[in-house]
């Protein structure tokens, strides 16, 4: 008895320094989100933190900059195009893993995720010197096949976790009641896998909107995705324009997580 | 298994896809470091050494090389001393609760790089939040310059990683049976033995694939050192994408990526051994 007091008595200070560290924590992590928000309504003409006064100017200054409107066009384009390719070779490659059984499927799990394990600047590298070879160097092409490379992982981790979940004996049932296996896979898997397929086309597009290296080593002639542009940007004018554009970037990924909640729960998707 | 299942078929187009834009292209970056330079292309017809003796013979390219290693050592323990409290807080964390706390950490890891390392700039500023909290703190007595700092660099990194580190440790924590520290409480182990004894070792197999990541991840990284470092520090990535789109020296640019790989590999590998026994513990 007391040995327990004797713990109770501790326990309270250590909770209230444990609370403080989290909090503090917490607010690391945040900070350079909440200070970029912040700077895109500023009145003033610097970037700072807390704002001067509030103002929409900065976000209609950005949609007036032809470089920084191109630059978002891009990204939302090849960002589109990368979730459909990488969804539809994920959720064909998440089947056929299905039927890889034993040793062979963690081989298989660890291929399918290698552009996410091997870093980026390699890959981009690589990348770089294969597209002159085969003459599609400096092509929206060439970089789109990079953005579909780099963002195929997410999709396939998140489509091949759903597909688990689809037991085994439904499909056996399908079968055995005369549905080929397009009918299938159309009327039994795909309603049931869908909230993992759109995650992973979640995540495939904002990955594919945020990359950057593989971006710079592949960038097309007279074409800049919205981090290019926007690095370009900072480097040269670093006027709030750049906090107004980064915060569209914010919100994008902000949406991103509250549609994956929605739709598979936070806790299972990550 | 049997290797005649229709279904494999399914794969070929994701295979080839890795095979055909990753494996063969950095395939391609090996033999691309032993050619001669290029006059008027990239590069050259021949195969040489050379590339290697020059970055092995001078040593300014072994202080680059350390200080990528340092700095991507320092951040991934950085990483580790951040994260555990955030994923044990979360590990404990129910319902409502969790959802916000899962979404503050997934918000910032689906942000670019770039825009978060552009927060960080904010931050930094001569009269910006950071000085502001040292100087309120008595920290310092006038504002510091932060910008372009090795600092502020590693500062940005960790936050950049931090999801990466937090995520694998709170499935650790997770996995945990709370039976076993109610066995060993009752059975007289202090809160610290516990600790020690039970906790630490069952989050060894989240901490160890976290903080490979972050260390592989981290050494290459490219942004972060190019924005917040300014131009009197390089980094091997940095002087990587330099060699590549600055001065077009292929051949040499692939032998720097090639030699920070190596130099990666072994380190990552050196750690394995090093924490083999621990992985062995949390195993039994």
């Amino acid at each position: 008895m007391s040995e327990m007091t004797h713990t109770f008595s501790n326990q309270k200070p250590v909770n209230i320094g444990f609370g403080i560290l989290i909090v503090l924590l917490y607010i690391f992590l945040m900070a350079p989100l909440v200070m970029i928000i912040g700077a895109s309504f500023t009145n003033g003409m610097m970037i700072e933190f807390p704002p001067q006064g509030f103002s929409w100017r900065w976000y209609v200054e950005f949609f007036e900059r032809k470089d920084l409107v191109d630059g978002l066009l891009m990204s939302l384009r090849i960002g589109a195009i990368t979730a459909v390719v990488t969804m539809t070779v994920a959720m064909m490659a998440a089947m056929a893993g299905q039927v890889i059984s034993g040793k062979l499927s963690g081989w298989f799990q660890l291929g399918m995720t290698l552009p996410l394990l091997v870093p980026e600047l390699l890959t981009a590298v690589g990348l770089l010197f294969f597209l002159y070879k085969i003459q599609m160097a400096k092509t929206v092409m060439g970089l789109q096949m990079g953005h579909i490379l780099m963002s195929f992982p997410y999709a396939y981790v998140s489509i091949a976790a759903a597909i688990r979940q689809v037991p085994a004996s439904l499909e056996e049932a399908s079968a055995s009641l005369g549905a080929t296996g397009w009918q299938t896979f159309r009327l039994v898997i795909l309603p049931l896998v869908m909230p993992g397929l759109a995650m992973g086309g979640i995540f495939s597009f904002i990955n594919s909107f945020d990359l950057y290296t593989i971006s710079l080593l592949l960038k097309p002639l007279g074409g800049n995705t919205l981090p290019l542009a926007l690095f370009d940007f900072l480097t040269y004018e670093f006027k709030p324009t750049a906090a107004a554009a980064a915060t569209l970037s914010i919100l994008l990924s902000i949406g991103g997580v509250a549609l994956v909640q929605k739709l598979v729960g936070l806790q299972r998707a990550f | 298994m049997s290797l005649r299942n229709p279904k494999l078929l399914l794969a070929i187009p994701a295979v080839a896809l890795i095979f055909v834009f990753m494996i063969l292209p950095i395939t391609n970056m090996i033999e691309m470091s032993f050619r001669t330079p290029g006059q008027s292309e990239p590069f050259g017809d021949d195969y040489t050494t050379m590339h290697y003796d020059r970055i092995l013979s001078d040593g300014y390219y072994w202080g680059v090389l350390g200080r990528s290693l340092l700095t991507a050592g320092a951040v991934t323990l950085l990483c580790l001393i951040v994260s555990y409290p955030i994923a044990w807080h979360m590990s404990k964390a129910k319902g409502l609760k969790a959802v916000f706390l899962y979404a503050c950490i997934a918000s910032p890891l689906m942000t670019g790089v770039l825009v978060r390392n552009f927060g960080w700039m904010i931050a930094a500023a001569l009269n910006g939040p950071l000085n502001e909290t040292l100087l309120a703190l008595g920290m310092i007595e006038r504002p510091l310059r932060l910008l372009f700092t090795q600092g502020l660099v590693i500062l940005a990194l960790v936050h950049v990683f931090v999801p990466f580190m937090v995520l694998p440790i709170n499935n650790a924590l997770r996995n945990i049976s709370p039976t076993l520290i109610e066995a060993s409480s009752s059975m007289g182990a202090t809160r610290r033995e516990v600790f020690r004894d039970i906790i630490l070792p069952l989050s060894f197999p989240g901490i160890y694939p976290g903080m490979i990541l972050v260390y592989v991840l981290a050494v290459a990284a490219y942004v972060t050192p190019a924005l917040l470092g300014g131009q009197m520090v390089s980094y091997m990535p940095t002087l990587i994408i330099g060699e590549l789109t600055g001065t077009f020296q292929w051949p040499f640019g692939s032998a720097l990526a090639i030699v920070l790989s190596v130099s990666t590999i072994l380190v990552v590998g050196l750690f394995t051994a090093l924490t083999s026994r621990l992985m062995e513990r949390s195993k039994a």
